[in-house]
């Protein structure tokens, strides 16, 4: 079988599951505490590593398989006691989640990772620990042993509980499934009525290759006393069902009014049956058949939700297809106004009509590509306990509005700026547990997560009830690293000034942890959320906490730009980084730090001549301009242009190569004239 | 006529596996199920010579699947999928009225000569 094919599926399954394995874990921990309810957690978190280990061993890859069955064995040790789950068993259970996501990402460029003795043995070690901690007495065999031909013939209608892990566990074992109908276990006996009863003597060999012979061997007696009654079994049943079945023989004495060749026939379907062998013993007594079983309906509850999973890269190419029809239709619309205008309703009619097909297109495809915000949300309470865990501090997350929905684009840029402002909130914001005691705050911390939709936005905020932030340090730090003048910074409101800890190499953490150290700096989100068309708000209280909010577009692909001309070309600036814009004499700004400033929102903004950052031929520009002003890291900026020429949705598409790398340049779009328009990136046009 | 066949699993990627062993073996798929509650609903729509059974589902397991599918077709030929180590959930869904069972991981020929053999076939 060519497993490669199934490569792809099984990564992102097998990853689906390993989250909801991490979830489970760090609920189960935190209902421990709480004292909720845990065993549907521990039943699920039980499915998700079983999941792991039977997909792996279908892909053959015994190292993840190997790893996923020790996990799900601890697990199985909670799921028949949930109150012997400890914080080690948790511990190590989360160690094994992510060596085995590890392991899938390496599985997933072809690799076969063995699994890691050492975590291996932790398992094991956790599971025998845990067992051990057991202080309920040994639990009595929960039915008496019964006569080994009574299990045999009656143990098949009971449906009661087999016996789970012979080790002797002692644990409370799950519920007994439901009583089954007493007649399903006889079908097939085609109500055997007072005929003679035949004695069949059977040997049956199970084939070497069996890799469960215990079960296999369990399924021949079970059909044969579908045919009748086993009287006698060696091993018995429940020997059967403890996985013994010693040099793979069994020995069945049935008592049956079937022909000895329906017997061959029922046992002709069983496969992996080395050899059999039957013969007839004397006749003893009339038995009376059961009544073939009443066909009864149940009410179901619940219907579980219907969904198809498609490639995203197909995703991505519907909303190109539709940004490329988006396009078409305008273009057409365009060429339509130079018809003569006696032609002219019919064509624009039909391009109406065209473009609210186009429109209600889009729109399909946009929902299609929503997804909820859950997708990113769902790890953070994993991290927030790691990052607790290291920093010595007790954290609690609550995420609201995990179900709101955003472009899957964005999702998937959201993730680090996510887990980075969750990072510094437990690492910098929530105080150690006797400072918050003394502040008169509960012990454990609290950073919430809200998340709602605003008309065309998501907003998104993090929120934690820490000591909050102090902007006059931001605003010395600042100062200290030359990025702005002391006026400046004094000049600066709170949320400006708290926002200085964007900057690179501005931060208000008194020392650098290795929590913090990872590269992913404020100026990395702040750059993050802005090159998703968002925008990032800081709030704080000293003593309080603080309140980061991430404004985003429910979409990248479409953004509104401001079209500006600059000698011949039209160039698209994106609406969210545009602050406004004035009408200047640019002989008449102020040029007496160097280069000309605009007064602009009582600040001093440098202006730029867009012309010459571009590197255009600058033709004798006219003395009056408009400028532009927009947001670049380091504060405003003006870009001084020959006119604005208004306000657009965009379709953006992606620059491919060389032109990615022209540094200012972010994206081009397509007029209805069929023009491309360049949307510039206005950081790197000032930063190169 | 090609026999028809129900596949229940709660992993795309398994039911994907099992479809591909069946289809290019004469046996017609005729439909999936995604956990036991599906189970029981696609076989009374379906009525297929044969459904394999994954055992540990959401909403409904394997096993309960296989009770209520046995309870309404005696007939029901059901083939439990099961891993190493759930021996006894194997004997459960025997108890249950479960035909036959596979191991994971599975060889093609060796399902097929499973399910040939319970179908009589073999």
């Amino acid at each position: 079988m060519d497993l490669q094919k199934y490569l792809s599926l099984f990564v992102a399954e097998a990853g689906e599951h390993l989250a909801g394995y991490g979830r489970d874990l760090v609920q189960l921990e935190q209902a421990a505490r709480d004292g909720g309810a845990v065993q549907g957690t521990i039943d699920s978190l039980f499915r998700h590593a079983h999941s792991v280990k039977g997909m792996a061993a279908s892909m053959q890859l015994e190292g993840i398989g190997a790893l996923a069955h020790k996990a799900e064995d601890l697990v199985d040790v909670f799921r028949k006691d949930p109150a012997r789950l400890d914080g080690e068993a948790v511990d190590v259970l989360l160690a094994a989640g992510d060596a085995l996501q590890a392991m899938v990402e390496a599985a997933a460029s072809g690799a076969k990772p063995p699994a890691d003795p050492a975590l291996v043995a932790r398992l094991v070690e956790a599971a025998r620990r845990s067992r051990e901690r057991c202080v309920q007495p040994a639990q009595p065999a929960k039915e008496p042993a019964r006569a080994a031909a009574d299990g045999a013939a009656e143990g098949a209608a009971t449906g009661r509980e087999p016996a789970k892990g012979a080790g002797g566990s002692g644990a409370a074992a799950a519920p007994a499934p439901p009583e089954p109908d007493p007649g399903t276990a006889r079908r097939g006996a085609e109500a055997p009525q007072a005929r003679t009863l035949r004695r069949v003597q059977l040997d049956v060999e199970i084939a070497a290759s069996c890799p469960i012979p215990a079960v296999r061997a369990f399924l021949v007696v079970k059909k044969l006393a579908a045919l009748g009654t086993v009287a006698r079994s060696v091993p018995s049943v429940e020997e059967l069902r403890a996985g013994r079945v010693p040099g793979k023989k069994l020995q069945v004495l049935l008592e049956t009014s079937e022909p000895l060749r329906s017997v061959e026939r029922a046992l002709g379907q069983i496969s992996d049956l080395a050899g059999v062998a039957l013969g007839e013993a004397a006749p003893e007594r009339p038995a009376a058949g059961p009544a073939p079983a009443a066909a009864a309906r149940e009410a179901r509850s619940a219907e579980p939700a219907r969904t198809v999973r498609v490639k995203t890269e197909l995703l991505d190419t519907f909303l190109d297809a539709v940004g490329e029809l988006i396009l078409a239709t305008a273009r057409i619309r365009e060429v339509g106004r130079s018809l003569p205008a006696a032609q002219r309703p019919l064509l624009d009619e039909g391009v109406d009509r065209l473009g609210a097909i186009v429109k209600d297109l889009h729109d399909k495809v946009m929902a299609v590509r929503m997804t909820p915000l859950a997708l990113v949300t769902e790890q953070l309470p994993r991290a927030a306990r790691d990052i607790a865990r290291k920093v010595n501090k007790q954290v609690e997350v609550e995420i609201h509005g995990a179900e709101i929905e955003i472009d899957r684009a964005i999702l998937e840029e959201l993730s680090d700026p996510l887990l980075h402002v969750l990072r510094n909130a437990i690492d910098h914001g929530v105080e150690a547990p006797h400072l918050r005691l003394l502040a008169g705050k509960p012990a454990t911390g609290r950073v919430t997560l809200q998340a709602r939709r605003e008309r065309d936005r998501v907003i998104v905020e993090i929120s934690d009830d820490g000591k909050g932030m102090d902007a006059t340090r931001l605003r010395a730090a600042a100062v200290a690293r030359g990025a702005l003048t002391e006026e400046q910074a004094a000049a600066l409101s709170e949320r400006e000034a708290l926002l200085l800890c964007c900057l690179p190499g501005v931060s208000t953490a008194e020392a650098v942890t290795d929590l913090s150290g990872r590269g992913v700096g404020m100026d990395a989100v702040k750059r993050a959320i802005e090159g998703l068309g968002g925008t990032l708000e800081i709030e704080s209280a000293r003593g309080a906490g603080s309140r980061f909010t991430f404004r985003l577009p429910l979409t990248v692909a479409v953004q509104p730009v401001l079209l500006v001309r600059v000698g011949e070309e039209v160039l698209g600036l994106p609406i969210a980084k545009v602050h406004g814009a004035a009408q200047v004499e640019l002989s008449r700004l102020d040029r007496s730090r160097g280069g000309p400033v605009l007064p602009y929102g009582g600040d001093l903004v440098p202006v730029h001549d867009l012309t010459r950052l571009l590197g255009f031929a600058a033709a004798p520009a006219k003395d009056e301009r408009a400028v532009v002003v927009a947001e670049a890291d380091a504060g405003r900026i003006g870009l001084a242009v020959d006119a604005l020429l208004g306000q657009q949705d965009a379709v953006l598409k992606a620059l491919g190569s060389p032109l990615e790398d022209v540094p200012g340049l972010s994206a081009v779009t397509v007029l209805g004239n069929g023009r491309p328009v360049f949307i510039l990136d206005v950081q790197r046009l000032v930063a190169a | 006529m090609p026999k028809r066949v129900l596949i229940v699993d709660d992993a795309i990627f398994m039911r994907n596996m099992i479809k591909d062993i069946f289809s290019g073996s004469g046996f017609e798929v005729v439909g999936e199920a995604a956990n036991g509650l599906e189970a029981v609903e696609k076989y009374r729509e379906l009525k297929p010579d044969l459904t394999t059974m994954d055992i540990v589902m959401p909403f409904k397991s394997g096993i309960e699947a296989t009770r209520e599918i046995v309870k309404q077709d005696a007939r029901a030929v059901v083939v439990m999928c099961s891993a190493l180590g759930q021996e006894s959930l194997v004997m459960e869904a025997i108890e249950a009225g479960a035909s036959d069972f596979i191991v994971k991981p599975f060889k093609s020929e060796d399902v097929l000569s499973v399910v040939k053999k319970v179908l009589g076939d073999a």
